[in-house]
């Protein structure tokens, strides 16, 4: 975790084997199949299911206060308790619940660093089907942040003046507009390519082959020197449906500092489907 | 167990080896060279119907051999259809449950044959986006079964099994050399586990360092269940390219068009990777026009009308009165 701008925010798979069965400390695992969690998850973790638990369920939009309030309250969590989110898919849908946690103010949110497939591949690791206790609790938000939060208007303005960085997360072939989403994917949209003056950083980039995040020497020189992300910049990360982007947006708040990033989790299922936006291809 | 008259006394006795090889036939009208005798060998009159009987029977006997399944230890094991067709039939039929990870995308008739050989099927939405070496959801989704319930769940893991190569060094191997009496040039396979193409490729090597190992891949974003294109071999820690001198990268819906030849041309029931590994061949013997060469064909295409008719034009319409 060394050099990185907020290493107090990242938490390995050691800590928590550590840590586990500490009052206080409280494990969410969030995937979108919870069919792994179902599998097995970490002992004491709760498991949240991004689709239908993270999302508004009637208009398309993060869960608001209230049901924030109640998922969170319903699954034992206070607001001091220290927060090791983690899940499928190299953390996508941990980081964003990582990203919701924070616009609705919770103190102190961690990511276990590879995520589920991380702790699955190493031994010394247990599983379990048990359900966890749970002893619900009163759960209030007492802030909310949601300058984490670009929408369509601001991403608009800034694709025209380029006052703050735009970074696509999607794939190669994403961003060039060959394919409107990846193979086997429901949500698209109407037209491919990428939001003019976008830089393309695939969210890989950011991670090695165990899943674990890159040292912040290595996430410095390809966000900053390779891929000519301008720090003084605020910036703006997108992907497809906003959950790639979360990750993309915890590398460049917490391991690399920057000071205003905001997510854009309308993505491009919002912008590709939106009637006269320019649009690049290439 | 007389392979002569083929009276067994039960079906494990069936199962391939040298002196009990799968056939092999000759490629006639569609060979396009005189000088090139190309065979198919055929995967799917193994008795559970495909090339998996060899590394499924490996794996099996190993686990029983270590004492690792029964007294209410079963299996689990992500497999995208043949593996955990063979495993569950094998298993069911020696007392163990199963229970198969599957890709939501594998056909339907796949699904409903895994269901049919006893085991319990769990279908995982297998298809976000490759991550970087570390493997899908239906082998992470097998590991966490393996790993939460481990009395009740032994896992072969047929991506990371020795046993997976192992069967076709003791088995596919020494039945090719001894089929085509040692003049084997070329071996054409596709690469999925790429426990054929290793263990197969070990032995024949062994016999004769010039032997040419075709291993052929569809496109990328392909719909050829079962394979892999090299992009996404990361999952196999079975593949070695020192064993592979050519790979080729087939359309992938050849795989279909080429299936649908065999059949109609060559009278060969065979399914879509043996297409795409048929078209790999047709495309080495017009570049080297000599030589014998053995494809091995992994099963047939009963298991894929449903695939057929997605990309077979006509197939779909006019089936109704």
């Amino acid at each position: 975790m060394a050099n990185y701008a907020h290493p107090e925010v990242l938490v390995s798979t050691d800590w928590v084997k550590d840590n586990l069965d500490q009052p206080g400390i409280k494990l969410v695992e969030i995937d979108v199949d919870t069919k792994a969690y179902d599998a097995g998850h970490i002992p004491g973790a709760v498991g949240f299911n991004w689709q239908t638990q993270l999302q508004d369920q009637v208009r398309r939009d993060i869960i608001g206060k209230e049901a924030f309030e109640k998922l969170v309250g319903g699954s034992g969590l206070s607001p001091k308790d220290i927060v090791i989110l983690y899940g499928d898919n190299n953390n996508w849908f941990a980081a964003y619940g990582f990203w919701l946690f924070k616009i609705y103010g919770h103190k102190d949110v961690r990511l276990m660093n590879g995520g589920r497939v991380k702790w699955l591949n190493e031994k010394d690791k247990p599983l379990t089907t048990d359900p966890p206790k749970i002893a619900p609790t009163q759960y209030k938000v007492t802030e909310t942040h949601l300058e984490l939060r670009a929408m369509l208007p601001e991403v608009m303005d800034i694709s025209k003046t380029a006052k703050a960085n735009l970074v696509d997360v999607r794939s190669p072939d994403e961003f060039s507009g060959k394919v409107i989403a990846p193979p086997g994917m429901t949500e698209t949209a109407q037209r491919g390519g990428h939001i003019p003056g976008a830089k393309s950083v695939p969210w890989s980039t950011a991670v090695q082959q165990d899943g674990s995040f890159k040292s912040a020497d290595e996430l410095q020189a390809i966000y900053f020197q390779q891929k000519g992300v301008d720090r003084k910049k605020p910036t703006v990360a997108y992907c497809r449906i906003g959950e790639r982007s979360s990750h993309t947006w915890f590398v460049l708040s917490y391991l690399l500092g920057l000071d205003n990033v905001k997510n854009y989790d309308g993505s491009w299922t919002e912008y590709g489907n939106v009637v006269a936006a320019p649009i690049e291809k290439g | 167990m007389n392979h002569q008259t083929r009276v067994y006394q039960d079906v494990f006795e069936m199962l391939p080896s040298e002196e009990n090889p799968s056939p092999m036939v000759r490629i006639n009208k569609m060979n396009p060279s005189p000088e090139f005798e190309l065979y198919a060998k055929l995967e799917w009159l193994n008795p559970f119907g495909s090339v998996k009987d060899r590394a499924a029977w490996a794996m099996l006997r190993e686990l029983e051999e270590k004492g690792e399944v029964g007294n209410g230890r079963g299996l689990v094991e992500p497999t995208s259809g043949n593996t955990g067709i063979s495993l569950a039939a094998m298993a069911k039929a020696r007392g163990y449950h199963m229970r198969a990870v599957v890709p939501n995308k594998i056909p339907l008739e796949k699904k409903v044959l895994l269901k049919i050989a006893g085991a319990e099927l769990d279908v995982v939405n297998d298809a976000l986006c490759p991550a970087p070496g570390l493997g899908d959801g239906s082998i992470n989704i097998a590991k966490s079964h393996a790993k939460a319930q481990a009395k009740k769940y032994a896992m072969p893991n047929q991506y990371e099994n020795e046993q997976n190569v192992l069967a076709h060094v003791r088995t596919t191997g020494p039945e090719i050399w001894r089929q085509t009496e040692g003049k084997v040039t070329h071996l054409f396979v596709s690469l999925g586990t790429c426990g054929t193409v290793s263990g197969t490729s070990r032995f024949l090597k062994g016999k004769n360092p010039d032997i040419k190992v075709v291993a052929v891949q569809p496109t990328e974003g392909h719909d050829v269940p079962g394979l892999r294109n090299v992009s996404q071999l990361g999952v196999s820690r079975l593949f070695d390219s020192s064993l592979v001198d050519d790979i080729l990268e087939v359309e992938f819906k050849l795989a279909y068009t080429r299936a649908l030849e065999l059949c109609q041309g060559e009278g060969l029931l065979a399914g879509p990777s043996s297409g795409l590994i048929y078209e790999g061949a047709r495309e080495i013997i017009l570049r080297d026009k000599k030589g014998f060469g053995v494809m091995i064909f992994p099963d047939n295409i009963f298991k894929y009308t449903s695939n057929m008719m997605k990309h077979i034009p006509g197939l779909a319409t006019g089936n109704e009165a």
